[in-house]
């Protein structure tokens, strides 16, 4: 049995939700954005205090709309490993998903549910 | 201690705002426009301030020249502090491009190059397409719910809609926070 402790590397909040949607966005496809650089199963945990916890919240939102970019078909989402519990978070631009244009006016006539 | 001015001493005081509209407008480099404007302020001055002439202390002509040139010191400091914040003489956009043309100055600034588009106003025609088509394209992006309320915001505010049952202030202003990011990823930044 080993006794080496591996102690877990301090991580930091790179981006923030808000500017990830703002960079997919205007990315062409093929860009390529590291929106995180650490572990992020466990950053986003409380009990790691690997983050402060108002960076821990905005981690979890930037991992939530990540997700949803992939879903939607706006992004790729693939990983770069580094070392123990060292990895690139990589969002990769996609063409942007043709939908039906809808009008204005034909909301405006719904109820707001 | 009220003051009627005779005929005789108006023409004075009018002939007295004359030359010192004429002398601050030469000495500030004002354009020629500004001297009726500042033969006024200097009328209404003086004439706010008769009030206080006494004609035992001298003639209404040296009481108007020193009130004249009180407040054409006040113009003057006005439109120097104007110049340093601006950095340039400031020129009216209805001042004609020549003395006596008939085509002024708004005529050659192009909507493009107005402060309006500065501050990202659509401009007329094919901007205002664009930005419409935009619009669609994100609306027909969204959940149909979203939509909805996209388009009930264009007319109603949160309180209101909050007072109309539509949900909590607190729940609508965080749907609204991720609708932002939503509508930004798909290319759709805010006005």
């Amino acid at each position: 049995m080993s006794n080496t402790i591996i102690p877990f590397s301090t991580a930091r909040l790179r981006i923030s939700e808000i500017d990830f949607c703002g960079w997919l966005g205007q990315a062409t496809p093929g860009d390529c954005l590291e929106y995180h650089r650490g572990f992020l199963a466990l950053d986003g945990m409380p009990m790691a205090t690997r983050l402060p916890p108002k960076d821990r919240t905005e981690l979890l939102k930037l991992g939530r709309r990540a997700m949803w970019a992939a879903e939607q078909g706006l992004a790729h989402l693939v990983q770069r490993r580094h070392g123990p519990d060292d990895f690139s978070y990589l969002a990769v631009a996609r063409r942007k998903p043709k939908s039906s244009p809808v009008s204005l006016s034909a909301l405006l006539a719904e109820e707001v549910a | 201690m009220s003051f009627s001015p005779s005929p005789e001493q108006l023409h004075t005081l009018l002939h007295e705002a004359d030359a010192a509209a004429r002398s601050l407008v030469r000495r500030m480099r004002l354009p020629r426009h500004d001297l009726e404007d500042i033969r006024q302020d200097l009328i209404t001055d003086a004439f706010a301030r008769l009030a206080a002439f006494d004609p035992a202390r001298g003639s209404i002509g040296a009481f108007v020249a020193t009130v004249m040139a009180h407040r054409a010191t006040r113009i003057m400091r006005r439109v120097i502090a104007e110049r340093r914040m601006f950095g340039f003489e400031p020129t009216s956009i209805d001042a004609p491009i020549n003395d006596g043309e008939s085509d002024t100055l708004a005529d050659t600034i192009a909507n493009d190059g107005g402060l309006g588009a500065v501050w990202g106003q659509a401009g007329e025609g094919a901007s205002t397409s664009a930005i419409r088509l935009d619009v669609e394209r994100c609306l027909g992006a969204l959940d149909r719910r979203d939509g909805v309320l996209c388009a009930a915001l264009t007319t109603k505010s949160v309180d209101e809609l909050a007072a109309e049952g539509h949900g909590s202030r607190a729940g609508l202003y965080r749907r609204i926070q991720t609708l932002r990011g939503t509508l930004l990823a798909r290319g759709l930044a805010a006005a």
